[in-house]
């Protein structure tokens, strides 16, 4: 049929236009170099070099790396027990991990600041365990249905009776067999952490998505520059974690 | 090392007879304690706190005080807003978001579905300063596109618009909204499948009539759903509107952070708590819903 034809290139180029001229139209501004004329990467060279960048960059690449590390370390051990054993906690556990994405994240902000005690609010570490509450939703069910999909009591059952023990069994034979949902709960976790905005500027912390409004107040087209980079970088990550990952199963779609 | 039942190998048959029974209790419910000690201080303390915390007065006594005053102007001006752009904004992505979701997951190759998911991905997590920024170059005064548009002989800025205006933050919003559909609806579309096409198409069925009595009724609900969910995002957004509104448009999610940074001052110390909670029950009437949907709709999705 002609009409099926032409609805997918019709559909992206719709949602093309959507996404892509604010996109370019921001690029635009960001390679202008107005002491000069004309274009160039002024801007982004002043950007990088900026005493502040690196800084900032290592601060939310290491906030993500930490937020992502208590994730897997909470969540897999835990969903493998939770999924062989019949434990009484499982409905409460697959529900209390839900509850974060019914808060919304202005009220979860105000709630750590006037609970949280002032050791652990002095810390800038206390932002990957927030972080890893606001990402619980999706890595528990990215993990969760990974589980649900192998042969996990035969694995095992496999992997004790050949005398691993149960960090080995873990590490060696269940995380490979789910590698694909870890990967997307790498992903949705170290996306989620590294561009947090709200939460971090509520509770009075600077990280890279911060930085931007300081920067803007001075150098509007470096900033520009930066936000730029904000929006790629994670891109750029993130295909590269999507391309690690197997093809999608394609069984009964044909 | 995480103990478990079937871990110790042999079959437990005389167990229950075992004096430990206790111990085996214990085994329930330890290696689960790590994650509930986690989420129990960093998520479920803090918000039981926020919403006891809404109930006091400044001398610490049992008040709805705080209520009341949530409930009268600037801060009921802020809620319907908030409500309106919720709704909007969740409306108006989610036809055009679960119609691309459709042509997306079932006609595109799957080079093109991968890269639409993380793009999707990456965009329903924009907001802030790069989003402001973003529309600022395209349809701001300067912009791109409003230049192109002024010499086309249509002035947006003529009128009453600006992007700090309701209908500017509704645009904005729909960047992020738009995509997020995209993410949530497609599960659903992936899970139609081709068998029940053909079945219809052998039993007689036509297009309009698959669609009709087949296709819709199975994606409604996981339609319904997402257009609930897309309503939290909106209703809860704070970064991209801190960004675009100064102070002209009230929402309650720019209110609260305003009580929280001590920029406004309100008489009542636990204002801002009352209006956190009450954020958190209109997020809930949207939410929950959501989540039984999704659980039922996620037994016929699976394979």
């Amino acid at each position: 049929m002609k009409s099926s034809k032409i609805a997918l290139p019709l559909t992206l180029a719709i949602l093309g236009f959507f996404v892509f001229v604010p996109m370019l139209s921001a690029f635009e501004f960001s390679i202008r170099t107005p002491a000069k004329g004309g274009y160039g990467w002024d801007n982004y060279i002043w950007a990088v070099t900026e005493e502040e960048f690196l800084h900032y960059i290592f601060r939310s690449g290491g906030l993500a790396f930490l937020t992502v590390l208590i994730t897997l370390l909470l969540l897999v051990p835990t969903i493998t027990w939770l999924h062989l054993v019949q434990s009484p906690l499982r409905v409460a556990i697959d529900t209390v991990s839900l509850l974060p994405l019914v808060i919304p994240v202005v009220a979860f902000a105000v709630g750590a600041q006037i609970s949280l005690p002032e050791f652990i609010q002095s810390t800038v570490l206390e932002l990957p365990f927030l972080y890893f509450v606001l990402a619980l939703p999706y890595a528990y069910r990215s993990l969760d249905i990974g589980l649900n999909a192998i042969p996990l009591k035969t694995l095992t059952e496999a992997a004790r009776s050949a005398g691993a023990n149960w960090v080995r069994t873990i590490t060696s034979v269940i995380i490979p067999a789910i590698r694909s949902s870890v990967m997307a709960t790498i992903a949705i976790t170290f996306a989620l952490s590294i561009g947090e905005y709200t939460l971090t500027v509520l509770l009075h912390w600077d990280t890279f998505p911060t930085w931007v409004t300081y920067v803007a107040q001075d150098n509007i087209l470096g900033a520009i520059a930066i936000s730029m980079m904000s929006l790629v970088i994670p891109f750029v990550i993130l295909t590269g974690i999507t391309l690690l990952l197997p093809e999608r199963s394609n069984r009964g779609r044909r | 090392m995480t103990p478990s039942v079937i871990g110790e190998g042999a079959p437990s048959r005389g167990r229950t007879f075992s004096p430990f029974t206790s111990n085996l209790n214990f085994r329930k419910y330890l290696p689960a304690l790590p994650l509930l000690l986690i989420v129990g201080y960093f998520f479920l303390y803090p918000i039981t706190k926020l919403v006891y915390v809404a109930f006091l007065s400044n001398e610490n006594t049992l008040t709805l005080s705080n209520f009341t005053t949530a409930f009268k102007d600037p801060y009921k001006t802020g809620f319907i807003n908030s409500i309106k752009i919720g709704i909007t904004s969740a409306v108006i992505a989610a036809i055009p978001g679960a119609i691309a979701a459709y042509f997306i997951e079932s006609k595109g190759p799957s080079k093109l579905r991968r890269t639409v998911a993380v793009m999707s991905g990456v965009l329903a997590n924009t907001g802030g300063v790069p989003l402001a920024f973003m529309f600022m170059a395209a349809i701001g005064i300067q912009g791109q596109l409003t230049k192109i548009l002024k010499a086309a002989g249509w002035d947006i800025y003529s009128g009453q618009f600006s992007l700090g205006t309701f209908t500017g933050l509704l645009i904005v919003y729909l960047y992020f909204q738009l995509p997020l559909m995209v993410i949530i609806f497609s599960p659903a579309i992936v899970a139609l499948r081709r068998e029940w096409v053909e079945a219809a198409y052998n039993l007689g069925a036509d297009k309009v009539e698959y669609w009709r009595r087949i296709g819709f009724p199975l994606l409604f609900p996981s339609f319904i759903g997402s257009l609930l969910l897309l309503f939290a995002s909106g209703f809860s957004a704070y970064a991209t509107a801190n960004a675009l509104t100064v102070g002209n448009l009230p929402l309650t999610p720019l209110q609260i952070g305003g009580l929280l940074d001590g920029n406004v001052s309100a008489t009542q110390l636990n204002l801002g708590k009352a209006l956190s909670s009450l954020m958190i029950l209109i997020s809930a009437f949207a939410v929950v819903p959501y989540l039984v949907i999704q659980r039922r709709t996620a037994r016929w999705q699976k394979r």
